[in-house]
């Protein structure tokens, strides 16, 4: 069987992060490029159906992103998948939502799965989105937010969260699944994935490789984006030190008072 | 792109409150877009809802109670909904921006060579073109994104950020046919509501978020549900509190928990870590309540009262329930 998980390269999530107007752009000084936080859970979930499925089961990690950030890449191998692809090309810079999925999806076609895991949402563009144009692209069966997956007869038994609950459902393979946050902590790279790393493979795609109708990158983008703004500051409010409970209580309900809140 | 057509998610009828935010929304972009609001309700109970929403001011709403929508996992609505705005031609389609709206939405902009602008705050229509307004970066930056108006365009909406006002000349609800030649690839064995029957965090108007400081699960029933009772709202979580498994992660909020912009958010015991702010900092009002006043969430509260959470809130139960009555 083989496993492809799609990884995002994103700036660090957590660190402070601020936009610069003029350029539209997240300030890149001291904000270090990682692996998107949900695609660690998506990788970590390939890794635990790689074990239960032993044999020949492998997986491949799949990012589109600047050739530069390359290296970055390597932590997914180190916390255990087995090659990678980059997609890169200048091509596709400015690519939105659209943009990338269609590109995505036809490298995927090239790659070739059983299974599909992607990421639920990305940190910088946060659209969530993302899963379901690759499905329909790819004329694949979509599950989201699976927080339990079972392969048996060459089918999926999952359970995924709902926005009100949980359900039980089949889904046949290939198919495309994303994680919930709950399907299980991320593991460590260890020291032995850290080594071994640097001898797998991170294959390399370009446009000319997906054989496009559309025109993809910024200009056949179908959203432009106009404006990027730091919000309105959120100054620091009254602080107030409360000698008990119930002058505490007061200090908050006069507050809540004066904003019509209570 | 003139009309607008809105996604309507429910299970047997039962509806989040964004619908209606959505549905009030539609009528004012379809009638700077010169167009009409469509909405699509389809599955059980379809016909139900449709009712309801008739107080709402759309122009139609295509109903069908087609109960393969409940046994299928989502491949019978992509169809509906892509089919109606087929019909109408190139359209802004409004979907919640919830767990299913995501997939929904993810589907229709590689079905309709949709553009996408997720997760919208407000609106701006200039020259016919439409600008969704939308926060990133966990409220890092105010983005502002345009859709091409000769192509489909497709909007999630955050839950809270439009105001739902019934009212207009009443909408006509209309059957929708089946689209033909549908493969459902996926089925659902078991649906389980797992509804506490408390508000939806991210649709809340208030949020009583506890944190490490309460020490423990007890406080969370004790201290922060009679509060958020007393406010009409709902109980929140820092994920230090979810790990700890005082309360089910569905409450966690922040980076990799829900984003939460309520009228009100009161965080207790709570320090502010990054990560927690980045899912709550768009909320209206910020009140916390720390034993330690140089916490990093007195930088952005608008107020903080430094004391003891386990003195402080009933306290304040208290107030605001004598205040009612
Ligand atoms: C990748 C990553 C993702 C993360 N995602 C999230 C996320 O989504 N959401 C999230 O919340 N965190 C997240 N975190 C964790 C975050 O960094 C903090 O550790 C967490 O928010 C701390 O929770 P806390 O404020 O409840 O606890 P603490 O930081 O321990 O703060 C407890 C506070 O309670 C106060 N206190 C103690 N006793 C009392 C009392 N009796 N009365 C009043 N106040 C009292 C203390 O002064 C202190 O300020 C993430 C971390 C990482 C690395
Ligand atoms: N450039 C990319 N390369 C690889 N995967 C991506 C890329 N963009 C988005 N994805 C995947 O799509 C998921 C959802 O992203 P988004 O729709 O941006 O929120 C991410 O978690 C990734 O798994």
């Amino acid at each position: 069987m083989k496993i492809v998980v799609t990884v995002k390269l994103v700036p660090d999530p957590n660190a402070e992060k601020r936009i610069d107007p003029s350029t539209k752009r997240l300030v890149r000084t001291g904000v270090e490029t990682v692996l998107n936080p949900y695609d660690e859970y998506a990788l970590e979930a390939a890794l635990q159906l790689k074990e239960k499925a032993g044999g020949d089961t492998t997986v491949t990690v799949f990012s589109m992103a600047p050739e530069s950030l390359k290296e970055t890449l390597r932590k997914a191998l180190a916390m255990g998948a087995d090659d990678a692809v980059l997609l890169s090309d200048a091509g596709l810079e400015g690519s939105d939502v659209w943009a990338t999925s269609y590109a995505i999806s036809h490298a995927l076609k090239k790659v070739g799965f059983d299974l599909l895991i992607v990421g639920g949402l990305s940190d910088d563009g946060s659209t969530g989105a993302t899963p379901g144009a690759l499905a329909e692209y790819l004329q694949t069966p979509l599950v989201t937010n699976v927080r339990k997956a079972e392969i048996a007869d060459g089918k999926l038994r999952l359970e995924r969260e709902t926005d009100t609950g949980y359900q039980d459902v089949v889904a046949p393979m290939p198919s495309v699944i994303t994680t919930a946050l709950t399907f299980g902590e991320p593991r460590y790279a260890s020291l032995k994935g850290i080594m071994g790393a640097k001898k797998k493979t991170i294959a390399a795609m370009s446009l000319g490789d997906l054989g496009l109708d559309q025109p993809v990158g910024q200009a056949g983008s179908k959203t432009e984006l106009l404006a990027a703004n730091p919000p309105a500051v959120r100054g620091k409010g009254q602080v107030v030190e409360a000698a008990d409970g119930a002058q505490g209580a007061q200090a908050i309900f006069d507050f809540l008072k004066e904003r019509k809140l209570v | 792109m003139q009309n607008v057509l809105v996604y309507v998610q429910h299970k047997g009828g039962q509806t989040p409150k964004v619908t209606f935010e959505m549905a009030t929304k539609a009528r004012e972009l379809a009638d700077k877009l010169g167009g009409k609001a469509h909405a699509v309700v389809v599955g059980k109970g379809s016909t139900q809802l449709a009712e309801q929403l008739k107080a709402y001011p759309l122009d139609v709403i295509h109903v069908n109670d087609d109960a393969d929508v409940d046994t299928f996992l989502l491949d019978p609505v992509i169809d509906y909904i892509a089919g109606a705005a087929k019909a109408i031609g190139p359209s802004l389609v409004l979907v919640p921006n919830t767990l299913t709206g995501k997939d929904v939405a993810g589907r229709l902009v590689a079905r309709l060579n949709a553009g996408i602008c997720a997760d919208a705050t407000d609106f701006k229509i200039e020259g016919g073109r439409v600008e969704a307004v939308m926060p990133k970066m966990g409220g890092a930056a105010i983005t502002t994104c345009a859709l091409r108006s000769g192509d489909y365009g497709v909007v999630t909406i955050r839950p809270n950020a439009f105001a739902a006002a019934a009212g207009g000349a009443g909408a006509a609800v209309q059957p929708i046919e089946k689209p033909a030649g549908g493969s459902y690839a996926v089925t659902i064995e078991n649906d389980v509501e797992e509804g506490t029957g408390e508000l939806a965090l991210e649709e809340a108007p208030v949020v009583v978020a506890g944190g490490r400081g309460l020490g423990g699960p007890d406080p969370f029933d004790t201290l922060l549900k009679p509060l958020a009772k007393e406010l009409g709202g709902t109980v929140g979580a820092s994920r230090a509190a979810a790990d700890a498994g005082w309360v089910p992660y569905s409450l966690q909020i922040g980076q990799t928990g829900k984003t939460v912009s309520p009228n009100l958010y009161i965080a207790v015991g709570i320090s502010g870590a990054i990560q927690h702010k980045v899912g709550m900092r768009s909320s209206g009002t910020i009140v916390a309540i720390n034993k330690d006043g140089q916490a990093p969430i007195s930088e952005f509260s608008d107020l903080t009262v430094v004391g003891d959470a386990f003195a402080i809130v009933p306290e304040l139960t208290k107030l605001i329930a004598a205040s009612k009555s």
